[in-house]
């Protein structure tokens, strides 16, 4: 690829998406509910978007751990911490309840969203994998693409997973982008289910269902017969306290839900 | 000398607090006992008074009073001395205003009740007589007697908690489990990479819904 195009690799770039930290935060714009991964509602031009690609693409591949990485070009690292964990069909009404005294008063919020998982391999082992998202029910709602990396382990007095997290809204025109750009989709799935806040906390509850006609959305089958609960914060890299905020609204949930952190590998 | 008078008087005021919420408590109960006995239930899950609530209050007051006693800053009270100066058979406003109403009179028959240090005559024989069976049984077989006890009482306490750990975790309650260990982790497997997402896609070939123009990184049009 070539280096030229990100301004010279890893010395990086500005990327326009993110440059407002309030935005990139936690979607407290209220206009940015398109989908319910979208934490920033910042339509981009095409060619911005490339870069913003190549530059991600470059420095997430060849990156070192996120400690480690500089701090340049205005963008800031951002964090998700995560907690998550299932609640039977026959208890949701329960839970909702429960979430609907506990966190932030707001109308109730539900979402239907696809979601597509790409990936592009490279020379290395491990693939590099992004995620595209669209609502369904929302109409003339952006496009969102997501990366996160691998959660970092380790701090064992940490309660929630960490992950670094690139967030940001596209156009329609995504996955043709990332077929062109050498993606390929990986699975896909529909979510269906209600989204919460409370402060910067977003919490959903949803059911995943599973595409039985490749990109025919409307053929689907549930997967279980539970529902997925997260409890997720993004934040700036370092604020460690965010995980004894969440812990402690974990807490509140049990014993109908519990929330806990689970690593993705232990269940490959 | 001052800073002892000090002490005395702020050791003073705070046990009179606690005696004050503790006869509060205790009147409400007794109010409670009196008043609503029908309605009265020895206990009880929803805001309905019960027996247990109260004497949970009262435990969990006289254990505060115990700890104001014992506290550092307390005066040892067992070294002061009170003493009636003048007994009148008269009524005394002052003390009917300070006691709200209790005691009208200073006279000798309220002096032995309130300033007594020691308990009953009837009372005392009896823990006479406790204490002599206890010091007849010998140091040996009280420690044993001791032992076998604490294991009961902690063998029960195992029981009772292992009765309430199984009730809630699905077996014995109307409510059911509400949430499956096994599903929490088909879901999120599903969501980190895709477990029983894909099986439609034989041996991981490119599905023919999706149109694309296959390229691959390698050979990527901008590549120098």
């Amino acid at each position: 690829m070539q280096k030229g195009v990100c301004g010279g690799g890893r010395a990086g770039l500005a990327l326009p998406g993110l440059e407002n930290p309030e935005l990139a935060e936690g979607g407290r714009d209220s206009e940015s509910r398109g989908c319910t991964g979208v934490s920033c509602a910042y339509p981009i031009g095409r060619s911005v978007f490339i870069s913003v690609v190549f530059h991600l693409i470059t420095v997430v591949m060849e990156a070192p751990p996120v400690t480690m990485m500089p701090v340049t070009g205005g963008a800031i690292n951002m964090m998700e911490y995560l907690l998550q964990g299932s609640v039977l069909d026959h208890s949701l009404e329960s839970l909702i309840h429960r979430l609907r005294g506990l966190c932030d008063n707001m109308e109730p919020e539900t979402f239907l969203d696809h979601e597509m998982v790409f990936l592009l391999k490279g020379q290395q082992a491990s693939p590099f994998v992004l995620r595209a998202r669209r609502s369904m029910d929302r109409a003339g709602s952006p496009w969102h693409l997501r990366y996160l990396g691998q959660p970092e382990m380790g701090d064992k007095n940490r309660h929630a997973l960490v992950r670094n997290c690139v967030d940001i809204a596209t156009s329609e025109n995504l996955t043709d982008f990332l077929m062109e750009m050498g993606f390929r989709m990986d699975h896909e799935f529909v979510a269906k289910g209600h989204l919460f806040r409370k402060g910067i906390m977003k919490i959903v509850v949803y059911k995943i269902f599973r595409i039985l006609v490749p990109g025919n959305t409307d053929s689907t089958e549930a997967l279980s017969l539970s529902y997925l609960v997260e409890l997720s914060v993004v934040a700036p890299a370092g604020q460690d306290m965010v995980s004894d905020d969440m812990r402690n609204f974990a807490e509140q949930l049990k014993p109908l839900v519990h929330l806990e952190k689970i690593d993705p590998k232990r269940l490959m | 000398m001052q800073r002892e008078e000090k002490q005395l008087e702020a050791s003073l005021d705070a046990l009179l607090n606690q005696v004050a919420d503790l006869k509060n408590s205790l009147g409400s109960f007794i109010y409670k006992l009196e008043n609503e006995y029908d309605r009265l239930t020895w206990f009880s899950v929803i805001k309905v008074p019960s027996v247990l609530d109260s004497f949970a209050l009262l435990s969990g007051q006289l254990n505060t009073l115990n700890k104001v006693l014992k506290h550092e800053k307390t005066l040892l009270f067992r070294n002061q001395v009170i003493i009636p100066l003048v007994l009148s058979p008269d009524r005394d406003e002052d003390l009917m205003r300070q006691t709200e109403g209790r005691v009208p009179v200073f006279s000798h028959e309220v002096v032995p009740d309130h300033l007594r240090t020691k308990p009953d005559p009837e009372v005392e024989e009896q823990e006479k007589q406790l204490t002599t069976d206890a010091a007849r049984i010998g140091a040996d077989a009280a420690q044993k007697q001791i032992q076998s006890l604490n294991k009961m009482c902690s063998n029960l306490l195992e029981k009772i908690n292992k009765e309430e750990r199984e009730s809630e975790s699905g077996g014995l309650r109307p409510n059911k489990q509400t949430f499956n260990p096994a599903d929490t982790n088909a879901l999120v497997a599903a969501v980190a990479f895709g477990k029983g997402l894909s099986n439609w896609r034989p041996s991981g070939k490119m599905p023919s819904g999706i149109k694309t123009n296959i390229k691959s990184a390698s050979m990527h049009p901008y590549q120098r």
